[in-house]
């Protein structure tokens, strides 16, 4: 069953079943259909016995009844229907989605059905993603399973960034922030209790797929560890591929007798297992958060030598230990460029690294600032700090930065602290492709990210 | 490496209902993968001690062997650095006595008569064999920095040259290796070898699940297996 690109029919499907459709809009069917009609352009047939008719569509009595062949079907059953609801849909349909609970997550009763589940998958060959998950929201196919109301929490719009996530909730949470920041994604998947379908067969997929240009991934735990690397491993030298592991706490080897196994927690292993697969490891939701924007609106593997320009000293040089902590080099400016910069600006910048431009900043400052520092090859990075309260500064500033003046490939990442209104300028970054944050050690954790996210040789 | 000797001391070993090799059955097995071990003997009685002592010469080491007592040290049953045959006399009923009324019902196979390596910079080589991920091998410096700091570092096994050297690299003790205060630079690739060759015997080896080489001693050319341990799965 396992093989490469065999996850075809979550990721494009032409047709879609949803087994247990149901009329009353609250229930999780009714997020669900409602989700289709809006987003999936392809063949949307609702399945229950129960009605002739759901939300205007047609609805059928069984998958069969369909009359031809279905590249999707999604489960929102309970838990105890769906084992012979699968055997019965047999080979008419080629993937599966049960988001229903009530499975192994539940204890041995559940345990029981999920195994009847796996079963029932493999006596119809169809492959399953769940269960006790949100499923796909998918951007290039318009698939969304995600069962909460957009009032609730909003989608993505499309981007290059694909999260697969044992965890519903966080899955579907930085969905919702990355939407309220202006960050894209191309697939996010939920598979839950990955009764089939797991995270190496994700990144499998996802190793090929050109709509994805950066990963991240949220794991609790992995079964199968060395497989894991292996397409974890395929996935990083095409892509970057960073990971938050939660549950750090657990021991390894209960009742070691040697130090290398009372040492050995879970978390360094999978740190180990992370270093061999080239997978950046991430520390947290906030880190996942920082590392979804920066990677979501620009592309990493930069190397590690920062610019920092600002109009507001102290901030800069806060930026400048984060940076120094975080394991990256502020180097001070060349010669010929702080000359170049101290003829070109009033005497009482501050020319060096970090570049201070003081309250008198302009937007023209900061893009002629960027040009002359970022255009030669000494630094790989820039940190451009912008504090709003210099009365010339504009919402220009934004727009003007991300023309990137004298060069292209190197990314900028901006920082704005501040109240209200240094916030809502975050969004004018993100809207000219910057990643924006509202702290310099979050700035800081984004160049870290980049700087480790180049495609490994 | 000769593989098929080294699953026999691991299938004996279990067939006689135990899951740990004792010092001197996990020495033999690091021998068998060409790692440097001291000369040794083991014995069962003072008299045998004191002809082993003489045909390795002084000074030696006298270490206690019991599969029930695996932080030998802990429980005093390790004497470094035996300069006579008197002395090996002393630290034998020494060690009798404080065994029998602290660890009244353990198994003594015997006493390790061993050797003295020369001194060098004591470091912890160990190796697991983890449920999801397969081997995994581990690198720090001895004594309290990993005891209590927890200043390691880890790999999964294969690795090769440079993740080794990087190993040693992420640990903060790592200077007490290259020179600290006056120290002579240690034989790095010595440790690079051994933390390779663990790997692999944990690749090849089936039935293990933890491998320790604690100390390595390291010298400025090459290193010693100093104490070993290893537990079986």
């Amino acid at each position: 069953m396992r093989g490469k690109n065999n996850l075809a029919a979550f990721f494009s499907p032409s047709s879609i079943a949803l087994v247990g459709a149901s009329v009353s809009p609250g229930k999780i069917s009714g997020v669900i259909l409602e989700s289709l009609m809006n987003s999936f352009s392809g063949a949307l047939y609702p399945v229950n016995p129960r009605y002739g008719e759901v939300m205007g569509l047609k609805c059928y009595p069984s998958i069969e009844a369909i009359g031809s062949p279905i590249d999707l079907a999604v489960y929102a059953l309970g838990a105890e229907a769906i084992p012979g609801a699968v055997l019965e849909a047999g080979r008419n349909v080629k993937g599966a989605i049960v988001v229903s609970g009530g499975f192994a997550e539940t204890g041995p009763k559940g345990a029981e059905i999920e195994k009847a589940l796996k079963e029932a998958a493999r006596a119809a060959g169809v492959r399953v993603i769940g269960p006790n998950c949100m499923g796909i929201y998918d951007t290039v196919s318009g698939l969304d399973t995600f069962f909460i109301p957009k009032e609730r929490v909003r989608r993505p719009e499309s981007g290059g960034l694909s999260i697969i996530s044992q965890s519903g909730s966080f899955a579907v949470t930085a969905m919702d922030e990355l939407a309220t920041d202006g960050i894209g994604v191309a697939r996010v998947v939920s598979y839950g209790n990955k009764s089939d379908v797991d995270e190496a067969d994700c990144l499998d997929f996802l190793a090929d797929d050109p709509e994805t240009k950066a990963i991240a991934i949220y794991i609790e735990s992995i079964q199968d560890g060395r497989r894991f690397v292996e397409a974890a491993s395929r996935c990083s030298a095409r892509k970057p591929v960073m990971a938050v592991k939660v549950g750090k706490g657990a021991s390894g080897i209960s009742a070691a007798r040697s130090h290398t196994g009372a040492i050995a927690g879970r978390y360094e292993i999978y740190k180990a297992a992370f270093r061999k697969a080239g997978i950046i490891e991430l520390d947290g939701y906030e880190d996942f958060l920082v590392a979804c924007k920066a990677l979501g609106l620009t592309t990493g593997g930069a190397g590690k030598r920062i610019m920092i320009i600002t109009d507001g000293g102290g901030m800069g040089v806060n930026i400048a230990d984060a940076c120094e902590e975080m394991g990256l080099s502020v180097p001070a400016l060349p010669e010929e460029v702080s000359d170049e910069l101290r003829s070109l600006f009033p005497e009482y910048f501050t020319i060096g690294n970090p570049l201070d431009l003081t309250g008198s900043a302009t937007d023209e400052s900061f893009a002629l600032a960027l040009s002359k520092t970022m255009s030669g090859d000494f630094y790989d990075m820039v940190i451009v700090a912008a504090l709003w309260g210099p009365p010339a500064l504009t919402d220009n500033l934004p727009g003007m930065l991300a023309q990137k003046p004298g060069f292209t490939e190197k990314p900028i990442i901006a920082c704005t602290p501040g109240g209200a209104y240094s916030r809502e300028r975050i969004r004018l970054f993100h809207e000219a492709g910057l990643p924006a944050f509202s702290t310099p050690e979050a700035a800081v954790r984004a160049a870290a990210v980049l700087s480790k996210a180049g495609v490994r040789r | 490496m000769d593989v098929r000797s080294m699953e026999r001391i691991v299938k004996e070993t279990l067939s006689l209902g135990r899951k740990v090799l004792v010092e001197p059955e996990a020495k033999e097995l690091l021998r068998l993968a060409s790692f440097p071990v001291p000369k040794s003997r083991v014995v069962k009685d003072v008299t045998a001690a004191l002809e082993a002592a003489r045909e390795i010469g002084f000074p030696v080491a006298l270490k206690l062997v019991s599969p029930d007592i695996i932080h030998k040290s802990d429980a005093g049953g390790v004497f470094l650095n035996i300069m006579n045959e008197k002395e090996i006399e002393e630290k034998w009923s020494s060690v009798i006595l404080g065994v029998a009324d602290d660890y009244p019902t353990a198994l003594i196979e015997g006493f390790l008569v061993e050797e003295m390596a020369p001194r060098g910079a004591e470091v912890i080589v160990g190796a697991i064999r983890d449920e999801q991920f397969g081997p995994a091998v581990m690198f720090g410096i001895g004594g309290v920095t990993v005891e209590i700091m927890k200043d390691v570092s880890f790999r999964l096994a294969p690795i090769t040259r440079e993740e080794a050297f990087e190993m040693m690299g992420e640990v903060k003790g790592f200077p007490i290796l290259t020179g600290y205060r006056g120290q002579t630079i240690k034989d790095l690739g010595a440790i690079a070898d051994a933390l390779i060759k663990l790997g692999d015997i944990m690749g090849r080896v089936d039935g293990l699940k933890e491998l320790e080489i604690n100390p390595l001693i390291v010298h400025e050319r090459g290193a010693v297996v100093a104490d070993a341990r290893a537990v079986l799965e």
